[in-house]
């Protein structure tokens, strides 16, 4: 397997269609508030805050107070976990590990 | 900002056995790809032919780093091309094998080091398309996830 742990906390914070709404709004501006967020988003600003803090942890996104407001914006860093398990070598180095463990149960049965 | 892959996994197979696969440049074209010229000794360069990409013509060129006898086996592995994005970029990366005697086998390590990510907002603009369609997949393969831990 790969390190699974920051790649889990990626798939998780991004698997929940909510989560990944407010995330992709987070993607196309510069910076956020709650507030914003939570306008024509369907749920409470409560619920929209509990998705920032999993996205937060995730490390997705970043905030930035300023004054009463927090700004929320998109880490792109983040992702690199899922980056590097879709990557070219995550799948070329799990085949190999397959590969090479089919060929352990030849030579050494 | 540099990033790496890592795998590990347990072996069925004591350390001596999978050393061998690792170090045997006739096992390695098995499991891996067939090298060019390898020996597993200090120093030694060599090589492995991979599908060209642009102006890259394919050819991983390796030098041995360290060895380790049933316990350590590192290579550089290098490169791409600057003109690539994505599959046949540049490439200055080193593969390191460990290997560690567990009850019932050896655990094998690979770290694959030096992965330059995207850093910059253009490339992550560029990336995001991309993205988007893919976490739309993954939906499913956290639910599969989820029942391995």
């Amino acid at each position: 397997m790969l390190d699974l742990a920051p790649l889990n906390t990626v798939m998780r914070a991004l698997a929940d269609p909510t989560r990944r709404a407010v995330y992709e709004r987070i993607v196309g501006v510069e910076e956020i508030t709650v507030a914003e967020l939570t306008r024509g988003s369907g749920v409470t600003q409560g619920a929209v805050s509990q998705h920032l803090k999993s996205l937060k942890n995730a490390g997705l996104v970043a905030e930035r107070p300023e004054g009463r407001n927090v700004y929320y914006r998109a880490e792109p860093s983040g992702l690199a976990p899922l980056v590097d398990w879709m990557s070219h070598y995550g799948v070329f180095w799990r085949k190999r590990f397959a590969n090479l463990r089919a060929l352990m149960k030849e030579i050494d049965p | 900002m540099t990033q790496e892959i890592v795998v590990d996994e347990v072996f069925p197979h004591p350390p001596e056995k999978l050393w061998q696969a690792l170090t045997d440049g006739e096992l390695m074209a098995r499991w891996m790809m067939p090298p060019s010229g390898f020996e597993p000794v200090v120093g030694k360069h060599f090589t492995f032919k991979t599908t060209p990409a642009g102006e890259w013509d394919g050819v991983i060129h390796c030098q041995v780093l360290e060895v380790v006898q049933n316990e350590r086996f590192a290579y550089a592995w290098k490169g791409g091309h600057e003109s690539n994005v994505g599959y046949g970029s540049r490439l200055e990366t080193v593969v390191t094998w460990t290997l560690t005697k567990v009850s019932g086998g050896t655990r094998l390590r690979l770290v694959h080091s030096g992965f330059v990510l995207p850093k910059n907002e253009s490339a992550y603009r560029n990336m995001s398309d991309g993205w988007n369609k893919i976490v739309h997949r993954l939906d499913a393969t956290v639910g599969e996830r989820k029942g391995h831990e």
